[in-house]
């Protein structure tokens, strides 16, 4: 009796169940991007689907993902774009159709791209562009290239990044001068790139897992939506894994010291975040909640969390962390704040202050002086703002943690230093890609 | 005493604010009778990022310096470091006009405002015109003055920098009260202390790795022939160790203080070093390897950039008596043997020199003695080649003081 009720299609139950699933896709763009959805191995998640756009026909013919999409025929003639980027934008629009077919229907689009060359720079952007404009949610992971690949291929992944940031809803970064960090020092080219992809694949995965899978904390894809919504700022995405005993903490400190966080490209503090933990049958409420203070108090955010945890029974005894976080552009003044004064701030006060107002307001605990200041060259916020932090600083060198002013980088309020191309505040080890092995 | 005349040398460097007090009596003699020292806040990169912050500790320091002098200073010399001072070789050539082809003192002037004229963008201005040598028809002569020859030329080493930096400097010191009698950029001023006139003959490089930048200048046939300012310093090789290891600033500057060294030891791989040493939480062991690897590619790089700056001129034919290293990171061990090694120089580490007073011998204090000593040449009316265009420094001090009346 029962099983017939279930069987029936049109019952108040399985219509009400079965509903429209979301529909993920990854696209890898470019012969970087191919090549890694290619080693992409997504465990159980069958609703996802894998695609690969090129404008090389042999990179694209040994691919092993099912749907492929051949771009720019009538312009490279199959033969790769030679890191050309016009030639890999022309490609993109003489092949917009089939591009449009591609993410026509899908409500969250990965595009995984290798930037610095012609397709993957040239092509990534107008494909993130035809997948929001047609409503996807957009994430981008982008690989950048080695400094020492030259300055070219450096300034035309810059610019695609810029492109990226504006349609996608959020774009992660991974330079390869750090990935190599990450390895030790008999890691071959091959570990490297597996290693940009085990990154990829665990912040796919996490997202799926979030909307797919029944989690102990669920989020539908409405909320995994608040997160990213405003397009253009920087992002903050960082992974930690541990197994054993003390996983909780061990896995924390790994999130913490994941080197994405300590470099440039991203942005120490998040407006937005989005956290996954996936642990075994033995995570508990108190150990979500041991990570999640430990999160917000770090990534400095505190109204917009958007977490989930899911249980996968393979994995007794170990805890992954996976956070990605965006910013607001127009608030930025917000996260700058210390938290004291982020915990009393009433977030329904207009955010954008005018400068001189600000100046004002934090300038008022200092001695008067100040206005001889900004009577002759107004002084930048952001000198202000240092000033008042400093109290914070001391309070915090008490203890042995890494205070807020010392994370957010020495140099990060200064002026770019530039020369031949290389900004020289950078640490020179990464430009130079040398390893530095902090394990042995 | 009516003839005395106190002056401060002040160096807002980016770790520490140095000031000398030195008295003036009558033109010969500068006696130094008074310090004071401050460690910097709100410099970054040796240039000011924090107005209240730096004002704050330059006045702690003046203030010390009058105290222990027991004086009041009256007026500042200034020394000014920082990525914005450019510089540029300028010619300027005249024929000589009369008819006997004997220069004429109105010959020197042409060729000088020739050299000179070269107009710079908006807010941009002059801080130096060093002179260097005179060529007579091709023939280098020191005083061209009366000599025969039909065509002549000189070469200025022109030093400018952008007003409104400079500007943040002196308002500091208005802001104490105090004028600015003259600006000194700090290579030129450590350079005159740690160089000795023979070696500026034969030809010498002096590289001031400071804690936000490195300043260097090239002296040969007794001339400065080129100065500049490379925004790298000491606080550079602990943002890295910072980012490097992912320890904080305070641990990374520790760390580089008690364990860097400016050259990989290849047998040391294994040695390990404690982050805190006292079994705190959070104390971890770092491999004292990989801090000297992130400090050697650091410091490898800026003298790559060095060498590249220098050109021809940093070839061993063209400065026989090598690298003179000073500032606070040249005591980082080891780093005279990368210098040597990395620009192909023979690399020593410089000193003031001994009649100096021991308390002040030591880098922190040389570019302060060097701004003194150029205070005292500057007024004596001899030619001292650096001095030559103290006209126009003056002018460009003045313009850039506040009125205080």
């Amino acid at each position: 009796m029962q099983g017939d009720n279930f069987n029936k299609p049109d019952t108040m139950f399985t219509g009400n169940l079965s509903g429209e699933p979301i529909r993920v896709k990854i696209i890898g763009v470019g012969g970087a991007g191919t090549n890694a959805i290619d080693r992409l191995k997504l465990s159980d998640l069958t609703e996802v689907h894998l695609a690969s756009v090129n404008t090389d026909m042999q990179a694209l013919a040994n691919s092993l993902v099912s749907e492929k999409i051949m771009i720019g025929r009538g312009v490279t003639r199959g033969m790769g774009t030679g890191g050309e980027i016009a030639l890999g934008r022309d490609a993109v629009e003489a092949d917009r159709p089939a591009l449009e077919k591609l993410v026509n229907g899908c409500d969250l689009v990965f595009i995984v791209a290798g930037l610095g060359g012609g397709t993957g720079s040239g092509a990534a952007p107008l494909i993130a562009e035809l997948a929001a404009a047609q409503g996807a949610l957009t994430i981008a992971f982008t690989m950048l290239p080695f400094t020492f690949e030259g300055g070219r291929r450096k300034k035309a992944a810059d610019e695609a990044m810029g492109l990226l940031r504006k349609s996608c809803d959020a774009v992660i970064p991974l330079p390869n001068d750090v990935l190599l960090q990450t390895e030790g020092d008999e890691a071959t080219v091959l570990d490297a790139f597996g290693m940009a992809d085990d990154w990829i694949r665990r912040a796919i995965q996490s997202i799926c897992a979030m909307l797919l899978k029944t989690g102990l904390i669920n989020q539908d894809f409405s909320s995994l939506k608040q997160v990213f919504v405003e397009r253009g700022g920087k992002t903050v995405f960082s992974l930690g894994y541990a197994n054993g005993e003390n996983a909780v903490q061990q896995a924390l400190d790994d999130l913490l010291l994941c080197p994405l966080l300590h470099i440039q490209e991203y942005s120490k503090k998040a407006d937005n975040l989005l956290v996954q933990i996936t642990g075994g049958t033995d995570l508990t409420m108190g150990k979500v909640n041991q990570i999640m203070a430990t999160v917000s108090e770090k990534l400095g955010c505190r109204d917009n969390i958007v977490m989930g945890a899911t249980i996968d029974e393979s994995r007794t005894n170990s805890v992954e962390i996976v956070v990605i976080g965006t910013t607001v552009l127009s608030k930025k003044s917000n996260y700058e704040k210390p938290p004291a004064a982020a915990v009393s701030h009433n977030s329904d006060e207009p955010l954008v202050l005018d400068e001189p107002e600000q100046a004002e307001a934090l300038g008022k605990t200092p001695a008067p002086p100040e206005d001889f200041t900004r009577s002759r060259y107004e002084v930048h916020e952001s000198k202000l703002k240092k000033k008042k932090q400093q109290a914070n600083l001391f309070d915090q060198n008490e203890f042995m943690f890494l205070s807020e002013e010392e994370q957010r980088g020495f140099f990060d309020n200064t002026e770019r230093n530039l020369y031949d191309g290389e900004d020289l505040d950078v640490p020179t080890y990464l430009r130079r890609g040398i390893k530095i092995n902090l394990k042995e | 005493m009516s003839q005395s005349k106190i002056i401060g040398a002040v160096e807002i460097g980016t770790a520490k604010t140095v000031v000398l007090v030195g008295e003036l009596v009558g033109d010969s003699t500068c006696n130094i009778i008074g310090k004071g020292a401050c460690s910097s806040q709100g410099i970054k990169k040796g240039e000011v990022h924090d107005f209240k912050a730096a004002s704050n500790c330059t006045h702690a320091a003046i203030l010390a310096a009058e105290k222990s002098a027991q004086v009041t200073i009256d007026s500042i010399y200034l020394a000014q470091t920082g990525r914005h001072l450019k510089g540029s070789f300028n010619r300027g050539m005249a024929q000589v006009s009369s008819s006997h082809n004997i220069v004429g003192r109105q010959d020197i002037e042409r060729a000088v405002e020739d050299a000179k004229c070269k107009q710079l963008p908006v807010e941009r201005v002059y801080i130096h015109h060093i002179r260097n040598p005179f060529y007579l028809d091709g023939q280098q002569v020191d005083e061209p003055l009366h000599m025969e020859g039909s065509r002549l030329e000189v070469g200025y080493w022109s030093v400018h920098g952008s007003e409104r930096k400079l500007s943040d400097q002196i308002r500091v010191i208005n802001a104490f009260g105090l004028n600015v009698e003259d600006m000194i950029i700090s290579s030129i001023a450590a350079g005159s202390m740690v160089t000795e006139e023979s070696e500026k003959q034969a030809g010498v490089l002096v590289l001031d790795i400071g804690c936000g930048t490195t300043d260097y200048v090239v002296y040969k046939d007794g001339y400065i022939v080129q100065t500049g300012v490379i925004p790298v310093g000491g606080d550079h090789l602990t943002n890295d160790l910072s980012i490097g290891l992912r320890v904080n600033r305070k641990h990374a500057e520790y760390l580089k203080l008690n364990y860097g060294h400016a050259l990989v030891n290849k047998k040391a791989r294994d040695e390990k070093v404690w982050l805190i040493g006292d079994f705190t939480i959070g104390d971890r062991n770092l491999p004292r390897f990989a801090i000297c690897q992130i400090l050697n590619a650091r410091l490898e790089e800026l003298f790559k950039i060095v060498k590249k700056e220098l050109g021809r001129l940093g070839t061993r034919d063209y400065l026989p008596a090598g690298v003179k290293l000073v500032g606070g990171t040249s005591q980082l061990p080891g780093i005279d043997l990368l210098a040597g090694e990395a620009l192909n120089l023979e690399a020593s580490l410089g000193r003031s020199p001994d009649w100096v007073q021991e308390g002040l011998r030591g880098p922190d204090y040389s570019t302060a003695l060097g701004l003194l000593h150029y205070a005292l040449t500057g007024h004596q009316d001899g030619d001292v080649q650096q001095t030559s265009s103290k006209g126009l420094l003056r002018k460009v001090a003045r313009m850039l003081n506040l009125n205080f009346s």
